[in-house]
Formats: structure tokens, C-alpha cells, sequence
């Protein structure tokens, strides 16, 4: 279902996309994409929220709707979403997935008098880094390089045939319908010159720095409220971490329930929104 | 002026003196400040033999902004990597937030910085060497209302909050060249201290520093 509200919140220079469902003066609920969706991602799920809250659905920055930025860092997109927490100007509930299921994490251990509870989905963070991935001088050349061609870089592969772009997405997320892909590809991307591209700011592959997964658990330390973690019962293309890394992780939380999707994979909430939505509410409600 | 492009901020660049031949030198100016405030008033380009070219970072002097304000080290490295494509092979001097930026470049381009002089000043320390959300709290607050004292664009203050761990430093330290430390009492960060071993130590100030970072580049 399509939101039933846009707004534009300014954070940092830039315009952020918020779009929204239900009763405005209802208790908000906030949720967070992950990387490269956007926040109609969260279209099926919503309305179901939408039913006992105020839902704020965000674009990050370089997604969707919002503005581009010159470059991109994990603690601007936290800040995007406290100055939303800003805006919406009352306590609220914050859901993310993935990505931003970390951020909304983050968000919540930053701004602790404006988050109640934290609903994080999958959203616990990479493996520990694979030796071909610690940031090297050799891969900081390689960033350089990127850098440098950056200015060239205008928006990602566009394809002939909007029908490709949807194809290309579907190989990353094989249990959904092509009704769904097609809505969720629909508005995610845009029609330039008679090609379809997505909306998303190819240049926030360009990124390096010293980050490290090791720094997840100790920063969940911070967290001041409840999280319901929810991961998928199924193997993906991305996550759910093993036991042994994921487990160690969510000990360092204070007060953590978990629920298992069964059938889901990464996208838990595109693939069972009704399960998901369920057990969003009951850990809304307790 | 030279007019530089990194990815979509443009970055401007100004030749210190009009020297045409030896080791060109390249200086990286301390967080807040632009490239016509460099270090205590003694001017490099009197004390080098070779052309000296200093750059604005992006949100510094009449550099642009970086739209959004995710400023980072490796971004202002970015920036000085288009500045050494235009020199090319340069000798680097940095002060504070800028001394950091060259020992990442010195680390990342060995082949094109033969030596490195890092020097204390505003955003040496960044951060710490491992996350406090305390911080990234703080960092926050500060962003409203702006920050005072930083400009063009004082959302730069964010470079006083990324972290900078002691190992990724010491693997850059490690792939220079070579390192030039200019040591006095004040503060130093752990990513500092992390170096020493793999870097050379001058006192003195920054002249000594300069002529020290000479001597090294005619070795």
C-alpha cells in the first residue's frame, strides 16, 4: 500500500525522505531500510503497523527519495535519522533492517530520550573481516582510484528494459513474487533517457576507513533500551550470522528478546510481513 | 589558484613560490585553518628548494564543502591524492587533522611520497582509537547549532570525532616510505604513538622539521 503522507526533514544540508501511514497523532513507530532499499520496502509491513501506529518510514541519505550527499560515513546516517526523531518531536519506536537495523540500533543508544524500544532486523552487522578485506594501504589505493574516477560516475547501470531491472534484483531476493519486485523496483528506480536506473547514490560504494565488525558488541553495551531481534529461519545472500558470531554479539544487550521467522531469509519483513509485522506489534505491546 | 575536482567537490590548490625544478613539496594545513594560515608564520616555501604548493581541504579556505558533512580522514586523503596527480611525486608536510592525512597517503602512495613530515595542530587526535558512544554523542550536540570558528563549512568539526586505531595506522606507518615525527610536550594520540617505532623523531619546530624532511628527500 502506498504511504498516506511526504515530508521533507533537513539534516545536515540535506533533504530527507520520510513518508508515512496511519493515525498522525498515533505513537510513531520509525523504520530504517538497509543498504541500496528504500523505504517503500517496508509498503506491506507498514499498513500493518499503520493499524495501531503512526508509521515514519525513512529514505537514507543517497536512497529513494532523499537527497545525494558528496560522501557518505555510518555516523551522518545516524544523525539523519536522531534529527527525524527531532522532527517527529515525541518519544517513538524505532524498526530497522539490515543496515539499518544497526543504524536504528545506533540511533537508539544515541538518543535514548527519544527511543522506547528498538525492533532490529538482521541488521546485527558483517562476520569478523576476511583477511581480503582489512583495510590495507594496498585497498586504500584502490579507493583512491575510485575516488578519483568518482566524478564520472553519474548513477548505476542502467538497463534497456525495466523488466532487467526487476530480473537483476529478483537474483538477490529469490522468494519474492514478481509483483512485489516490480512495485519495490518501480520505486526504486527512475526512467532517464529511456533507461531504467535506481535511484540510489552509486558513489556510497566509495567508502574506506578503519571500521571493524569486532566494534558491533561492545557498542551494544550503549543500549539503554529493550531490542526484539528478528532473523530469518533460511540461508541468504546475506546473513543470518552463525550462531557462534551472532550469539556473543547480542549478550552484550541488556534486555534482548529474539523471534526466528520461519521460511525467511534476509529480507524477513519483504517475505513474511504478516509474521513479522505480528511479532513487531507483540513486542510493541509488551 | 589551481581548480581541482574530487569526485563532486571542487578543491583549489595554490603554488607557494615559483620554483621550477627540485622536489616539489606538498602541505596539508591543520583542521580550521586554510592553506594561507600554515604553521608559525615561517613560510615553507622560503625554506624549500623546489616548488611548494599548498591545498585547501574540501570545507576549508576556498575549497567546497562536501555536501551532507561526512568528513572523514581517508576523504581529505582523497583530496590530497588529486592534488599529488597534478604535482605528481611530492614530498608532504602536515600539520594536525593534515598529519594524519599524510601518513594515510604516505601509506597508500609509497611510490609517490618519498617522505612524509607529520606535525602536531587542530584535529590531531580525532576521535580516540576505539568507539565511545559518549563521544559520538557529543559530536552530535555540537552539530546544533553550528560550530563556532570552523569555515566555510564548520560541519569540518566531525573530523574531531572518527576514530583512528592504533593497528591502522601502524600498517600505513609500515608502507611509507618514510616518516618524519615532529615531537614537542604537547598531546599526542595513540595512533601517534603507535608510529614512532616505524618513523624518524625531530624537535625544534617546524623549520627543523622541514629542513630535516629536505635532507631526507636528498638522501
Amino acid at each position: 500500500m502506498l504511504p498516506e503522507r511526504q515530508a521533507f526533514v533537513e539534516s545536515v544540508g540535506l533533504r530527507i525522505n520520510v513518508v508515512e501511514w496511519g493515525d498522525p497523532d498515533g505513537f510513531p513507530v520509525v523504520l530504517c531500510h538497509g543498504m541500496f532499499d528504500h523505504a517503500l520496502g517496508f509498503a506491506v509491513v507498514a499498513p500493518i503497523l499503520a493499524e495501531r501506529f503512526r508509521v515514519v518510514a525513512i529514505d537514507a541519505r543517497g536512497h529513494g527519495d532523499s537527497d545525494w550527499a558528496d560522501a557518505y560515513n555510518w555516523p551522518l546516517d545516524i544523525l539523519d535519522i536522531v534529527h527525524v526523531l527531532e522532527w517527529i518531536d515525541r518519544p517513538c519506536f524505532v524498526v530497522g533492517h539490515s543496515k539499518g537495523g544497526g543504524q536504528a540500533t545506533d540511533a537508539a543508544s544515541s538518543a535514548p530520550d527519544r527511543v522506547r524500544k528498538v525492533v532490529n532486523i538482521d541488521g546485527f552487522g558483517p562476520p569478523p573481516l576476511a583477511e581480503s578485506q582489512e583495510p590495507t594501504p594496498e585497498r586504500f589505493r584502490e579507493f583512491l582510484k575510485a575516488r578519483h574516477s568518482a566524478a564520472e560516475v553519474k548513477s548505476w547501470r542502467s538497463y534497456q528494459d525495466f523488466e532487467q531491472l526487476v530480473e537483476r534484483r529478483g537474483s538477490q531476493n529469490p522468494r519474492l513474487n514478481a509483483d512485489w519486485l516490480r512495485f519495490f523496483a518501480y520505486h526504486g528506480a527512475r526512467e532517464v533517457d529511456g533507461e531504467w536506473c535506481w535511484k540510489s547514490d552509486p558513489h556510497m560504494a566509495f567508502t574506506f576507513g578503519p571500521w571493524r565488525p569486532e566494534w558491533i558488541a561492545p557498542g551494544y553495551r550503549a543500549l539503554q533500551v529493550p531490542m526484539l531481534a528478528i532473523t530469518g529461519s533460511e540461508p541468504d545472500t546475506w546473513g543470518p550470522l552463525p550462531a557462534e558470531i551472532l550469539d556473543p554479539r547480542l549478550a552484550m544487550i541488556r534486555d534482548v528478546r529474539r523471534v526466528t521467522i520461519d521460511g525467511a531469509g534476509h529480507f524477513v519483513h519483504m517475505e513474511k510481513p504478516r509474521e513479522t509485522a505480528k511479532a513487531i506489534l507483540e513486542f510493541l505491546a509488551a | 589558484m589551481i581548480e581541482l575536482v574530487h569526485g563532486r567537490v571542487r578543491l583549489a590548490l595554490t603554488e607557494r613560490n615559483s620554483a621550477t625544478s627540485g622536489l616539489p613539496l606538498l602541505l596539508l594545513h591543520e583542521l580550521g585553518a586554510t592553506s594561507d594560515s600554515w604553521g608559525d608564520g615561517r613560510d615553507p616555501a622560503i625554506v624549500w628548494d623546489g616548488p611548494v604548493f599548498a591545498l585547501d581541504f574540501s570545507g576549508h579556505g576556498s575549497s567546497g564543502p562536501v555536501r551532507g558533512g561526512a568528513y572523514t580522514p581517508e576523504l581529505l586523503a582523497g583530496d590530497a591524492d588529486a592534488a599529488l596527480r597534478h604535482i605528481g611525486t611530492a614530498a608532504i608536510a602536515g600539520l594536525g587533522v593534515g598529519a594524519y592525512v599524510a601518513l594515510l597517503l604516505a601509506g597508500g602512495r609509497p611510490d609517490s611520497v618519498p617522505a612524509a613530515l607529520l606535525g602536531p595542530g587542530r584535529g590531531l587526535l580525532g576521535g580516540g582509537a576505539v568507539p565511545d558512544p559518549a563521544r559520538t554523542k557529543l559530536a552530535f550536540a555540537r552539530e546544533k547549532p553550528a560550530v563556532e570558528g570552523y569555515s566555510p563549512d564548520p560541519r569540518v568539526a566531525f573530523l574531531d570525532f572518527d576514530i583512528r586505531p592504533s593497528e591502522y595506522a601502524e600498517v600505513f606507518a609500515e608502507a611509507a616510505s618514510h616518516l618524519i615525527l615532529l615531537e614537542d610536550d604537547g598531546e599526542r594520540p595513540p595512533w601517534w604513538t603507535a608510529v614512532r617505532p616505524t618513523s624518524a623523531s625531530v624537535s625544534g619546530g617546524l623549520g627543523e622539521g622541514l629542513r630535516c624532511l629536505a635532507e631526507r628527500c636528498r638522501a
